[in-house]
């Protein structure tokens, strides 16, 4: 091998090494939203004439991807298991968790699939957006758009789990939006006075991305 | 007092103890107008990502039916006991 050889094989060597370096510090991070301190929470509230319905879940997995630097790219998938719904009023809870209404025997999970985010804005450690993806809800697939709030919060792992040589970053998702039960299919348009329509869901959740 | 005359006596007195149970169950309880609660949710602050959560504690609150059906039950045997008493007063 003579020094041109050489000289060529180094300098591939490096641009390939850079290449690889640049495409690590882009790629967007794997945020695991099952919480093992169980905060993650949904609270839903449907306020009809005769009753107000409040209650809240706490059964929330999923991942995201989110890059801090290129937020406009994030996608993920956040699941919710139907049986963590509770209400105060255990028959109440009955109901909601039987076939009439949620069906959670038949349909156990509600997952929303993010597909793309429109009107990207950074508000400090904050990113606002519209994010759109597929909301499944009792067997029904609808597309909807949610505004989210990302809160990215680098090498807070740790400190959340109380250990210090944890190395990772937190992101944090809080959105607040409504959906029709009825285009969900559940009891579409009966007992409405005392089961509102709307649902309006307040989700406030957190994802850990260990780092190595 | 005769048989017929403790019935009625007894089923007044149930009757008001009846009530007065079920009212002092709802008033302590903290006088609910909504339906019977068998737990609460208390809000508490996670430092690190500010995200309240919920944590649902057991307890029994009474609602309006509790209310309902403890008045039903008292207003019955005071029905009953005033029903028992005219039919001593026809008899005599």
């Amino acid at each position: 091998m003579n020094t041109t050889t050489l000289r060529t094989s180094l300098r591939l060597a490096l641009i390939l090494g850079s290449v690889s370096l640049v495409a690590a510090s882009a790629a967007p991070q794997s945020f695991d939203f099952k919480d093992p301190k169980g905060v993650n929470n949904v609270h839903f509230k449907l306020d009809a004439p005769l009753e107000s319905i409040t209650g809240t879940a706490t059964g929330i997995t999923g991942t995201v991807a989110f890059d801090p630097a290129a937020p406009a790219v994030t996608t993920g998938r956040i699941v919710l298991d139907t049986k963590s719904l509770t209400v105060g009023n255990p028959v109440m809870g009955e109901h909601l968790h039987g076939a009439h209404w949620l069906d959670v025997a038949k349909y156990p999970t509600i997952a929303f699939d993010a597909e793309k985010l429109a009107n990207v804005r950074v508000q400090g450690a904050q990113t606002l957006a519209d994010v759109t993806g597929k909301l499944t809800v009792k067997g029904v697939t609808r597309e909807i758009t949610v505004p989210v709030t990302f809160t990215y919060l680098a090498g807070k792992l740790g400190a959340r789990l109380g250990d210090d040589k944890i190395k990772g970053d937190l992101l944090v998702l809080r959105a607040t939006f409504e959906i029709n039960r009825s285009e969900f299919n559940i009891m579409p348009g009966q007992a409405t006075d005392k089961v509102a329509e709307n649902i309006v869901l307040s989700l406030a959740i957190a994802g850990a991305a260990p780092r190595s | 007092m005769n048989t017929a005359s403790r019935l009625t006596f007894t089923l007044r007195l149930t009757s008001i103890a009846a009530l007065l149970a079920t009212l002092g169950l709802w008033l302590a309880t903290g006088a609910h107008l909504g339906w019977t609660r068998t737990s609460k949710v208390i809000v508490r602050h996670d430092e690190i990502t500010g995200i309240d959560f919920p944590v649902r504690e057991k307890t029994f609150v009474a609602g309006v039916e509790i209310l309902a059906a403890g008045t039903a039950f008292a207003a019955a045997l005071a029905g009953t006991s005033l029903l028992s008493s005219r039919r001593r007063a026809v008899r005599a």
